[in-house]
């Protein structure tokens, strides 16, 4: 076909495959570790629905719009919807994980920080999308 | 030829698997979680790095080509298609 | 040529006509219209994103409605009928027959696309082009989501009966000469990208009936309360749409093997490697879709999986980007608009690729997900790569199909308006995500970082409104007034224009 050698084609093929190999190993270590839930986690649920947040907490407090953790505990988001798939995400903690109805899906972070975090909504959800929105607070724990 | 590519894959294979092994070594212990912004993050910005740096090497290449092979150029001569009509598939 | 704007045939003679000249004209000529109005709205949404608070568009609803129709006009009415235009007028011509397969079939796939097109840009629908329930079966207003859902049905079709047109006319009417592997690198992109819209479109029809029965009340495929499950939806649609992304492209990347080749004033390094590539894409696309879906709660080992077949699509891709450099290299190149627009359209398609391995690392799915760095990335594969191949194409077949040329410095004026533009504009958009500005949002908050980079963002979307219009204005005046071209040789690169045969339209000279 074509009439002269193409080793160099080779080579490159090889380098690209070699760097995508390392992509995906390094992705799949990376996601391996992070979606470790320590055990002690302390489970928070969250229920997106047009267009604000509610949690509740482990023993029983309600909070909506606002979410108050403490520094140094790791804690596990329960989400679900009411009504339309949304997604909850404090994009300074990277968390990120749809609220969609029907099932509950599974997120942990580890606040390190204090301070107050902006709480977004990742996925279209209608009219007040743009300002599903809420504050993470994080507090000293002693 | 045949070498080269055994040689490739060899290397490859040696430079993945201890960088796997030595991550799965490590890991979080009880009172002592990972913070996924710092790992999350990092693989980000190793991924960038490795991603400008081919960018870097495509695109100089693609810079270099045009330069080197634009008609203008004083250097540049025909082509060994040209007037033959193996152009006109 | 086909279109003489100076002594113009009558309009009926062309649109009832079914010579596959005619048709990839209508085609043609139709998508750079909806190629227009969608760059309008595009234009509303980043002149309305300036600043935050409401500049001149009044509500939410509007502007969801915006950005919905501007994704589904641009992939449905102007980057696949564009597609379908050239490889209509060119692919007969390519494998040396007379028409297409089904000539008169090829006719009504064309016109299935206006009244499509009228239903999705009257009926102006709010979910995004995604679609996705439960939002668009109980929550987004009708008549709108009707229309789109009936809309798309018919385009859907309508791709559908091209595929089929393509894949028998270079398959079974090539002519017996022509050996399969001499068929040229254009033709066979038009081959690949037809056989996955024959598999994946069908999976789309299905979820868009399954949305319309949900809507009806009649099902609950996708309501939780009645056994279903949105997440299958999103199947549905990203093994549709997964591959199709590669359906937009692949003609881009053939027409881009057009444009080097001759340009270089040598053969393409490798057609074995290009038509390889094609066929491996092809295949392979279909192996990743649910990396759009890495944020719905899937689990550890579905992620991995996909995550590899995403990877798998990219030596692919990789080798047609080696073919055009190893085809410049050595050779004599003239950088008229054609080059320039090909060049750069490599140039941004690496970036675009490079962009998307970064997406699909599972963990910094965390980080990009549904933000401004998606939308920068994907745009700069429609527009980066799909636009620039097609508007190279664009000027490279203009002297054939109108018989004039069309002014080269405007189109190279036009060529780095868009070029400083595009990187303004979608580069900028992956920095932007990077500070999490989510897409799909009316307003934002006042935000420093996401104020500045936005600004940026609408220069770069003025010098886009600029140099578009520069191409509109260069289109139309030189297809009537141009400097009549030399027909052997318009771009002086010596040897034959194009390929010997000429289109014979019946009703022309």
């Amino acid at each position: 076909m074509s009439g002269h050698s193409n080793w160099a084609e080779w080579v490159y093929i090889g380098v690209v495959v070699a760097l995508l190999a390392w992509v995906g190993a390094e992705a799949w270590n990376i996601e391996r570790l992070v979606e470790h839930v320590p055990e002690d986690a302390k489970v928070i649920k969250v229920t997106g629905q047009q267009w604000f947040w509610t949690f509740e907490h482990e023993d029983g407090t309600k909070e909506s719009g606002e979410l108050h953790v403490k520094k140094g505990i790791p804690y596990k988001f329960e989400i679900t919807s009411r009504d339309v798939i949304h997604s909850f995400n404090i994009p300074e903690y990277l968390v990120l994980m749809d609220a969609v109805p029907g099932r509950i899906n599974t997120v942990w972070f580890l606040p390190v920080d204090e301070g107050e975090f902006p709480i977004q909504c990742r996925e279209y959800c209608g009219l007040i999308h743009y300002n599903m929105r809420g504050t993470l607070y994080v507090e000293d724990g002693a | 030829m045949k070498n080269i590519i055994g040689l490739f894959m060899v290397l490859s294979i040696l430079v993945i698997f201890p960088t796997v092994q030595i991550v799965f070594a490590a890991g979080d212990e009880a009172g002592e979680y990972l913070d996924r912004r710092i790992e999350i993050w990092n693989l980000f910005f190793r991924m960038m790095t490795v991603a400008f740096v081919i960018g870097a090497v495509v695109s100089g290449t693609m810079v270099w080509l045009i330069w080197r092979f634009r008609e203008s150029n004083p250097k540049a001569i025909p082509t060994k298609y040209e007037g033959t009509g193996e152009l006109d598939r | 040529m086909v279109l003489e704007l100076q002594k113009p045939r009558p309009i009926w003679q062309i649109m009832f006509s079914t010579h596959h000249t005619d048709i990839g004209l209508l085609y043609m000529i139709s998508s750079l219209a909806f190629l227009f109005m969608g760059g309008v709205l595009a234009l509303v949404i980043r002149v309305e994103m300036f600043s935050p608070g409401a500049q001149f568009i009044a509500d939410s609803m509007t502007y969801n409605r915006i950005f919905t129709v501007h994704g589904t006009n641009m992939i449905f009415l102007f980057i696949l009928p564009f597609a379908s235009g050239v490889g209509n007028y060119f692919v007969p011509i390519m494998v040396r027959y007379k028409d297409m397969a089904y000539p008169k079939l090829n006719a009504i796939a064309f016109w299935m696309i206006p009244p499509a097109a009228a239903l999705i840009w009257l009926g102006f629908a709010d979910f995004g082009w995604y679609a996705q329930p439960p939002y668009s079966a109980i929550s987004a207003p009708s008549p709108a989501a009707e229309m789109w859902i009936f809309g798309l049905k018919i385009l859907g079709v309508s791709s559908i009966l091209g595929a089929i047109n393509f894949i028998v006319t270079i398959l079974k009417c090539k002519h017996p000469d022509l050996p399969l592997s001499k068929v040229p690198l254009l033709a066979w992109s038009f081959l690949s990208s037809s056989l996955i819209v024959l598999v994946a479109i069908p999976t789309f029809a299905a979820a868009l009936l399954m949305l319309l029965t949900d809507r009806l009340g009649v099902t609950g495929f996708f309501n939780p309360a009645m056994g279903g499950d949105p997440i299958a939806y999103s199947h549905l649609f990203w093994f549709t749409f997964h591959p199709e992304v590669y359906v937009l492209v692949i003609p881009a990347i053939g027409m881009m093997y057009e444009i080097i080749p001759r340009f270089s004033r040598k053969p393409i390094f490798s057609h074995s490697s290009g038509m390889f590539a094609f066929i491996l894409l092809s295949i392979v696309s279909f192996a990743s879709w649910a990396h759009h879906m890495y944020a719905t709660g899937m689990s550890f080992t579905e992620k991995t999986v996909f995550m590899v077949g995403t990877l798998a699509a990219v030596p692919a891709s990789a080798m047609h980007v080696f073919n055009f450099l190893a085809t410049m290299w050595g050779g004599r190149a003239k950088y008229s608009t054609p080059m320039m627009w090909a060049v750069g359209g490599i140039a941004l398609f690496f970036s675009a690729g490079a962009g998307g391995v970064v997406n699909t690392a599972m963990p910094l799915d965390f980080i990009t997900h549904d933000s401004y760095w998606v939308v920068g990335h994907f745009h700069l594969f429609v527009f980066g790569t799909i636009a620039f191949g097609s508007f190279g194409y664009l000027y490279y077949m203009f002297p054939y199909i109108t018989g004039r040329m069309y002014n080269e410095l405007w189109g190279k004026v036009h060529f780095v308006l868009i070029f400083i533009g595009a990187v303004l504009v979608f580069f900028t958009q992956h920095i932007l995500g990077l500070y999490g500005m989510p897409r799909r949002i009316f307003d934002y908050p006042e935000i420093p970082e996401w104020i500045a980079m936005n600004q940026i963002q609408a220069v770069g979307a003025v010098l886009l409104g600029v140099g578009m219009t520069i191409f509109l204005v260069n289109l139309i005046y030189s297809s009537a007034k141009g400097k009549e071209a030399n027909m052997d040789d318009p771009f002086g690169l010596g040897g034959k224009y194009y390929y010997p045969y000429q289109a014979k339209n019946p009703h022309h000279d």
